[in-house]
């Protein structure tokens, strides 16, 4: 299979060579040091929510776990940036690997997951009132396909069929 | 870097430090004395953490000393199985350690087979570290008349515990010959990883004054999440270093992120041990805590923040170290 020509012109552009081939710390690791911050962040956050709404923490009061949402969408958008900068680098290694788009198609459930889950926690505390009811199922979507995402992305790294343009693994 | 000499500094921690909870434990029988109960459970659980540096020290020990003429290589590589089969039941006994000490924080003590179980997993890893400090000596001090070369003979304990220590070079490859496993691995101690931060993140932030309106107490029951990611982690991690020794003893993020480990068990024990818990476990709705809780979580988050930035530096420091 012939990758698109573009791809190589953006592996062959200054940012894409610099984020690759500097010798800097700051360059291609500090980029994945960020991706790997905003998943915990991210991954982080929706463990805690997901052990409450599956019920191991009853008596936790609901409402102000809406608070940890904002770990959520910092984790996410650290990692869109960070995994776009990771895309320039390695344009043809992501976009040749049939995994990357299941890892795009899963991030795509996993947001919307996680906006139903936002929009359906209590906005104030109800004193004296149970937690209400969340369906446990959003829950376990939500730690599934985060899982998921998690486990597509570290399998990028060895499901390569190319490294770089017309060079295979 | 001399690892030889850290190697000789730690490596007497872990056999004492059995021996001294071992005996601990025992006493603590009599009379059914849970303070002395609850003091040889945090030691097991403080050795296991420092059996982490001493066995990781001792490939670098082993390179430095490789090089020295008379050594014998047979010897070496004894010690390394002994010590790999020692880790695993210290490590053990740490993890059944932190779990009577969680169990134990509101009944007053903790279950009988729990208590039953540490005891058990510390004598067999105490026989197992006399064994690996043993096999250590010998490398240095071989007995009488075992000139480098001749055949290796064992006592009574080393001829029924030898058949069961791995060959180092026989775990290496097994850890690196399947890149699946690896790759498994890999995921696994991101999983870990992200358990721990969410409930250590979840506690700490607390403490700091976010979410204000959260009690305390049901928060800090997620620290089962955060135990069971750090049990993950522990091992997968030992696994990977397993793997490739080399690699990650000649790389100065290892290290930084080992040191910054050593660190958060001090953190730790900072929190639970000097009264500051037990001034913000009834923290309620809305409540402030102390500074010196505020001062503790924030480094806690800190430090668990280097080990995940030092971690991932690890591939881009690879060769760092001379040794």
């Amino acid at each position: 299979m012939a990758a698109p020509a573009f791809l190589n012109t953006l592996e062959r552009s200054g940012l894409s060579t610099w984020i690759r081939e500097s010798e800097s710390a700051f360059a291609y690791y500090f980029v994945l040091v960020i991706h790997n911050i905003g998943l915990a962040l991210l991954v982080g956050a929706c463990g805690v929510l997901g052990a409450r709404l599956l019920g191991f923490v009853p008596d936790l009061p609901l409402a102000p776990l809406r608070r940890y949402f904002r770990f959520v969408w910092a984790g996410f958008w650290l990692n869109v940036v960070s995994g776009v900068f990771l895309l320039i680098a390695y344009p043809t290694k992501a976009l040749t690997n049939p995994v990357f788009y299941v890892k795009l198609v899963l991030i795509a459930v996993g947001v919307v997951v996680l906006r139903r889950i936002e929009r359906q926690l209590p906005r104030e505390a109800a004193p004296g009132e149970a937690a209400p009811a969340m369906r446990r199922s959003l829950a376990l979507w939500m730690l599934g396909v985060w899982l998921g995402v998690l486990t597509a992305g570290r399998a990028l790294a060895y499901t390569a069929t190319y490294i770089l343009y017309g060079k295979g693994t | 870097m001399n690892f030889d000499h850290l190697h000789l500094l730690l490596n007497h921690v872990p056999i004492i430090g059995f021996f001294v909870g071992v005996g601990l434990l025992l006493a603590s029988f009599t009379g059914n004395n849970d303070d002395l109960r609850r003091s040889a459970l945090i030691i097991f659980a403080a050795i296991a953490l420092l059996t982490i540096p001493t066995f990781v020290s001792g490939v670098g020990a082993d390179r430095a000393i490789a090089r020295e003429p008379g050594i014998s290589d047979a010897l070496v590589r004894r010690h390394e199985g002994a010590a790999m089969l020692g880790l695993w039941f210290v490590l053990a006994t740490g993890a059944a350690a932190l779990m009577a000490l969680w169990r134990s924080r509101r009944t007053g003590g903790p279950p009988r087979g729990n208590i039953a179980a540490v005891m058990l997993l510390a004598v067999v890893a105490s026989i197992l570290m006399g064994r690996t400090g043993n096999t250590g000596g010998d490398i240095r001090h071989p007995q009488p008349g075992a000139a480098a070369g001749t055949a290796i003979t064992e006592g009574v304990v080393g001829s029924i515990i030898q058949p069961f220590e791995p060959s180092p070079d026989g775990f290496t490859n097994l850890m690196v010959v399947n890149k699946w496993w690896w790759a498994t691995m890999m995921v696994m101690h991101f999983v870990g990883l992200s358990l721990i931060i969410g409930a250590v993140g979840a506690i700490n932030l607390r403490i700091m004054g976010f979410a204000k309106e959260l009690p305390f107490a049901p928060l800090h029951r997620l620290l089962p999440l955060a135990m069971a990611g750090l049990a993950i982690n522990v091992v997968t991690g030992m696994l990977a270093f397993i793997g490739m020794p080399a690699y990650y003893a000649a790389d100065i993020a290892f290290w930084f992120k080992l040191a910054a480990l050593m660190l958060l068990g001090l953190n730790v024990a900072v929190f639970y041990l000097t009264g500051i818990f037990h001034r913000v476990e009834r923290l309620a709705p809305g409540e402030d805590a102390t500074l010196s809780a505020k001062i503790v979580a924030a480094s806690s988050l800190l430090l668990w923040f280097t080990v995940i930035i030092s971690g991932r530096y690890i591939q881009h420091f690879e060769d760092s170290l001379r040794f």
